[in-house]
């Protein structure tokens, strides 16, 4: 099986990687880079829990080669807070108690993250569609709802 | 500095974990590393629901470079189970379901553990299988557990060896028979629930390392490190004191992370490669039926009630099915049995709780346990007796719910709870009068149908009778705590809820309370199992019990210090306070390196360190033929919901627009986290309500994954939940508080069915209400 | 029985030129399996179904990922175009809303992210939602093989379940539509179990125009999703609508004829009873908001 070298920009650090076929963008995060944030929920592409930015939108990493990542740029959860400054959405996910098991969290936050961005004042309908494909199996839904809309009255992602 | 809360009981303190939570540095079980010595387990599963094993040829697997091992049932002699030790470590003679597992593989890597297992060579001869509870009660079935007679079990589990049956409750109370001619109206039906999956959304993963020294590690995704290592040491013949078990955070439970299910084969493959450890993790489609699932049912019911709508009599059978092995399932069906009537005051009963043999998945513990499933067929039943009699259903239901003091089925005195109260609130929050005639609001469209509908219940914790939980309260420098329990967090908020009652108890700020974690049997203090809604109350009393046990060192000391009365003395936010001299001591200046004597002539105290448990010690054992005794279970916890919604009557897809639910908590330690469990919780009893685990004629799965076992997404969500919380203190509870973690989908279902029944008059016995059921009853 | 817990090997290639493509898939045959978005391939190869040596991406071949419109010959989509550029593409809006609306129905946000139109076809699932938008607008495939380029009406390329007229050797390079007239209305309907998300359990998309040439004045065009071994056109029901005049009362006569047209089966999703009953129900609801539009 064929192993590629690739470069990727993964949370703005420029890596270089050997990359098997066969390995997928979550296996190279989780394993090969020890970013763990990332879930593996299914690997068919229905939980979300492994949603991660490619060049600012979101896929599931678990349907996605490391190869194909080749020169692009990957931002995963631990790449949304500066410095130790918590983005908006993480701040109105703590406040609205908007997590709970925490294991959908991540893709969550990736998802509505990318939809602060592309509309930075969605409407409700717009939240849940745009978070249609992070499965949350403990709060209900309606309290990251809550949050994604607190975060976007406080100026977005 | 953020602000720092004094007496947090009672107060929406945020969640201890959330931080790690949202910036992805929370460690679940899968992202601890082991570096290049780790191996990979995978399991070879039996694709028939029943047969004999004829032979098992492993060496092809073995050939395959990389792997390392391979065990089947052959490498172990004893079996493992919770109330009733049934299950083999790997099936041995025979399978049971399909997916039981034969095999083993460990190998470098999981996808050469993967290849090689598609390797190993079973000769099955296949056997009559039976899928239905009631088929597989009958005399003539065919047998799953020929030995069911040799197994060992608990002291309150009655399994009738000879048959498919791994438990039978009864209940007697009064007499039926003479109270059903007393009826003016009589309703009798069958209902039928099918076997749902938890979904959690990590799936079971567990490591383990067996060391040459025979010191064994099981790293997993658990509710119950220590009743793992308790069932897993006495089924390995591993000395408890050399098997730890490590937990981190579990992505999501709700009971299926109970008990023991794939993790013994993690332990019984490290045993084969000493040295390493193995990771077995479950793919999202083993998730489904190689973890466990909820049991199906099939209920018989009759409930009868006077002109006046008081209930006078109900007869029972609920059949469990239990799947192919029922170690935990049989006190689930106990559950049922001794909580037959629902939350309802009936004065002559007769139940029949029937666990069962079927070749299907392992049922086991799922939110609710055995609750859901019961009241499915009861709420359907209340309603169309408040119909027969010309009653309005929530008010049938405040004449005949369970109420304090009352003497309930099994003979025991109700503890305090109002449950008339929470229908009240419910019944408010959506409007309950525009139920019928003119006051009913216009659907949103002609061919859609509006309607509401309303369910209650309860549930006391279902559990060993003397479950026990400890807790140690260690101060660490500058007075911040470490609170040491083994309780888990699942999500549901413990760890954050023991913290505001160590602050509450001791008199320190909230924000100096760190919980120590993972749970670890090793360091951990003794907790039962994280189920049963019963960590705020049990772990929560314990926890309590070790912060008043530190601050009575930390006031002896100080009053022997200023040579005052310790009755005199407080703690307010970290300095010990006396009423008398007000003189003051910060907590920082003495909890480790005690107080000076004066002139420092010596010292005295030093590191404070208190330590709690708590286990219930009333309840008592019950009459085998009756179910009677005086105190069947520590409490229960009671509720309602109320649903509105909208059903399509062109497709049959039914719009939830709005759950209601009031839960009757005690105290609210954290309130917002009771209102998130309860939020969360009706969106789950919503999926509940639409969704089954599907099997073919063989018993093979259908839908094992999640395209086409649909969970409600963040657009299926209703447009509002609305939660009201109930204090009527428990007399043992943690400033009165009891659990809520299960409750809050137990009656989702029934209400939903309720709801649609008003919304177009068509009542559903069987789940899932998909649209095609609704649609087609319609034609 | 039960899928992988990962992907098995295979060697990833990545292809730069149509003729590399043609020159692989003679290689190998079977064993090689093209990538565009690898929404529906990675799951296949996890489920066991298919297990090629080679996965060749075609998605970086020119042409591949754009979207052209012109007024005279239509829009032209690269096969590798995903769902989400389709969806929000301006031109693709203003003209061909029917198609952007079918590709916004797509699984969830992110998968359409990596899925691609040309995906959704050439995986001929009875229910790609993609299908009927692309069957009623009159589209056309555009194949490549080493004999060059040739172009598959839509309505001869669905052949059977996962099959399509695409010879071996051959690979969607294109999809084209046709430049629609200046008044139409377009509006594609799906069942699901979700509210959205799902894969259909029906798909219903009707496209209409005003057309002198025709008795009722109106061409009616219906496509059907998950209803049959392939996607397809209700011609019947579609004759209904040539001959009688719009209204609640054609409109359910073409309803029951798009029933007649639908062939579903019984599986784990729904029955076939529902699915034609669906059809019925769905077809009708769309006509009714198509001609709401055009009236």
């Amino acid at each position: 099986m064929g192993i590629h070298s690739i470069t990727v920009t993964v949370n703005g650090a420029k890596e270089r990687l050997d990359v098997p076929s066969n390995m997928t963008l979550l296996q190279m995060l989780r394993d090969k880079l020890g970013l763990t944030g990332t879930k593996n929920g299914c690997s068919a592409g229905e939980c979300g829990a492994c949603t991660v930015l490619v060049d600012g939108e979101p896929v599931n990493s678990c349907l996605m080669l490391a190869v194909e990542a080749d020169g692009r740029q990957v931002t995963t959860v631990e790449g949304l807070a500066h410095d130790d400054h918590l983005s908006a959405l993480q701040e109105a996910i703590i406040e609205h108690n908007a997590v709970q098991c925490g294991f959908c969290t991540p893709g969550m936050l990736i998802s509505a993250h990318a939809l602060l961005e592309r509309a930075p004042r969605p409407t409700e309908p717009q939240i849940r569609e745009a978070l249609v494909g992070n499965l949350c199996r403990c709060t209900g839904y309606l309290r990251i709802i809550e949050a994604v809309q607190t975060a976007a009255k406080k100026g977005g992602a | 500095m953020a602000e720092l809360t004094s007496n947090p009981v009672g107060k929406n303190t945020p969640r201890v974990d959330a931080y790690e939570k949202v910036t992805g540095t929370a460690i679940f079980t899968d992202d601890l590393q082991f570096g290049p010595g780790l191996y990979y387990g995978r399991l070879v599963r039996s694709p028939h629901a029943h047969a004999l094993i004829k032979s098992i040829d492993i060496s092809k697997a073995l050939e395959v470079p990389g792997v390392k091992a391979v065990v089947t049932g052959q490498d172990f002699d004893t079996r493992i189970g919770l109330y009733l030790v049934d299950r083999p470590v790997f099936a041995k003679d025979r399978v049971r379901y399909v997916g039981d597992p034969v095999a083993g593989v460990v190998a470098t890597s999981e996808d050469i553990a993967e290849e090689a297992a598609q390797l190993v060579e079973v000769e099955y001869e296949e056997l009559p299988a039976v899928f239905d509870p009631v088929e597989a009660a009958q005399p003539d079935a065919p047998l799953l557990h020929p030995d069911l007679g040799e197994y060992k079990v608990a002291n309150f589990i009655f399994p009738e060896p000879g048959t498919n049956i791994s438990e039978h409750f009864r209940l007697r109370k009064g007499d039926v028979e003479v109270a059903w001619p007393r009826c003016a109206a009589i309703v009798e039906d069958t209902f039928r629930l099918p076997h749902i999956q938890h979904v959690p959304l990590e799936p079971h993963v567990a490591v383990a390392l067996w060391e040459p020294s025979g010191q064994v590690t099981l790293w997993t995704s658990s509710q119950s490190p220590f009743a793992q290592r308790d069932l897993i040491a006495q089924s390995m013949g591993i000395p408890h004191g050399n098997l730890r078990v490590i937990s981190p955070y579990v992505g999501g439970g709700f009971g299926g992370k109970a008990g023991v299910s794939m993790e013994v084969y993690a332990v019984a493959m490290a045993r084969a490669v000493k040295g390493h450890p193995v990771k077995l993790r479950m793919t999202r489609e083993e998730e489904f039926i190689g973890t466990t699932v909820r049991q199906a049912l099939v209920a018989h019911t009759k409930i009868g009630c006077d002109a006046e709508g008081n209930l006078l009599a109900m007869e029972t059978e609920y059949y469990f099915s239990g799947g192919a092995y029922n170690d935990y399932g049989v006190n689930i069906v106990r559950a049922a049995g001794y909580s037959c009537t629902g939350p309802y005051y009936i004065p002559n009963v007769k139940g029949d709780s029937y666990c069962v043999y079927t070749n299907l998945p392992i049922g086991s513990a799922m939110r609710g346990f055995g609750m859901p499933e019961i009241h499915w067929g009861i709420e359907q039943i209340m309603d169309q007796l408040a119909e027969k009699i010309g009653m309005d259903p929530a008010e049938f239901r405040r004449r005949n719910c369970v109420k304090t003091g009352d003497i309930i089925l099994t003979g025991m005195k109700m503890p305090a709870i109002d449950l008339v109260a929470c229908i009240d609130k419910v019944t408010k929050a959506v409007n309950w009068d525009e139920r019928r005639g003119k006051a009913r609001p216009r659907p949103s469209a002609p061919h859609k149908k509006r309607g509401k509908g309303i369910a209650i219940m309860w549930k006391a914790p279902a559990m060993p009778p003397n479950p026990g939980s400890s807790a140690l309260v260690r101060f660490n420098e500058d007075a911040t705590v470490n609170v040491e329990i083994g309780a888990q967090e699942l999500g549901q908020g413990a760890f954050t809820v023991v913290a505001q009652i160590a602050a509450e108890a001791l008199g320190v700020p909230y924000e100096w309370v760190r919980v120590s974690a993972p749970v670890d049997t090793k360091y951990s203090p003794y907790e039962w199992q994280t189920v049963a809604s019963r960590i705020t109350w049990s772990t929560g009393n314990a926890v309590k019990a070790a912060a008043e046990d530190a601050r009575r060192q930390i006031l002896a000391l100080v009053a022997e210090h200023w040579d005052e009365d310790p009755a005199n003395l407080d703690i307010k936010d970290g300095i010990v306070i006396s009423y008398k001299s007000e003189r003051e001591q910060p907590l920082k200046d003495m909890v480790i390196y005690g107080l000076p004597n004066e002139n420092f002539e010596g010292w005295k105290g030093g590191p404070i360190v208190g330590h709690g448990k708590f286990m219930p010690t009333y309840v008592t054992n019950l009459d085998f033929e009756t179910g009677q005794g005086p105190r069947a279970v520590v409490h229960y916890t009671v509720g309602a919901q109320a649903v509105d919604l909208e059903v399509d009557t062109e497709t049959g897809q039914v719009e939830v627009l709005k759950i209601a639910s009031a839960y009757d908590v005690g105290k609210a330690i954290n309130p917002d986290l009771v209102l998130a469990q309860i939020e969360g919780g009706a969106v789950h009893g919503m999926s509940s309500a639409f969704e089954a685990l599907k099997f073919d004629e063989r018993g093979r799965p259908l839908n094992p994954n999640l395209v086409d076992y649909r969970i409600a997404t963040a657009a299926d969500a209703p447009r509002q939940i609305h939660g009201d919380i109930v204090e009527t203190p428990l007399e043992d509870g943690p400033w009165g508080a009891r659990g809520v973690g299960e409750h809050v989908m137990v009656q989702t279902a029934p209400a939903i069915a309720n709801a649609i029944y008003n919304a177009i008059g068509v009542r559903f016995n069987d789940l899932p209400l998909s649209a095609e059921k609704i649609f087609m009853a319609l034609q | 029985m039960l899928a992988r817990p990962a992907l098995p090997s295979f060697d990833y290639v990545r292809a730069n030129t149509p003729d590399e493509v043609v020159r692989l898939l003679q290689e190998h045959g079977q064993g090689a399996r093209l990538l565009m978005g690898g929404t529906d391939l990675f799951v296949r190869m996890r489920d066991g179904v298919i297990r090629p040596q080679i996965v060749v991406d075609v998605k970086h071949l020119p042409g591949m990922r754009s979207i052209e419109y012109d007024e005279v010959t239509g829009l032209t989509v690269g096969a590798a175009v995903t769902m989400n550029q389709l969806a929000r593409h301006p031109q693709v809006q203003t003209h061909y809303p029917l198609l952007a609306e079918a590709a916004n129905s797509v699984a969830s946000y992110q998968v359409r992210n990596r899925a691609t139109l040309g995906g959704n076809l050439c995986n001929a699932s009875p229910a790609a939602d993609t299908a009927p938008a692309v069957l009623v607008l009159e589209g056309r495939l555009v194949l490549h093989s080493s004999q060059g380029e040739r172009e598959v009406a839509a309505r001869d390329f669905f052949t059977g379940p996962g099959q399509t007229a695409m010879r071996e050797n051959e690979f969607l390079k294109a999809v084209r539509l046709p430049p629609l007239p200046a008044v139409s209305a377009g509006k594609y309907l799906k069942l699901g179990r979700n509210k959205v998300g799902d894969l259909s359990i029906v798909g219903v998309a009707v496209f209409a125009f005003p057309d002198g040439t025709v008795p009722s004045g109106y061409v009616f065009r219906i496509g059907l999703a998950s209803v049959a071994p392939v996607p397809l056109r209700a011609w019947e029901a579609e004759e209904v609508l040539a001959t009688h005049s719009p209204g609640e009362e054609s409109f359910a006569l073409a309803a029951e004829k798009a029933m007649e047209a639908a062939t579903p089966i019984d599986d784990v999703r729904a029955s076939a009873a529902y699915r034609k009953a669906m059809v019925r129900a769905l077809t009708r609801r769309v006509l009714g908001s198509v001609w709401e539009v055009l009236e």
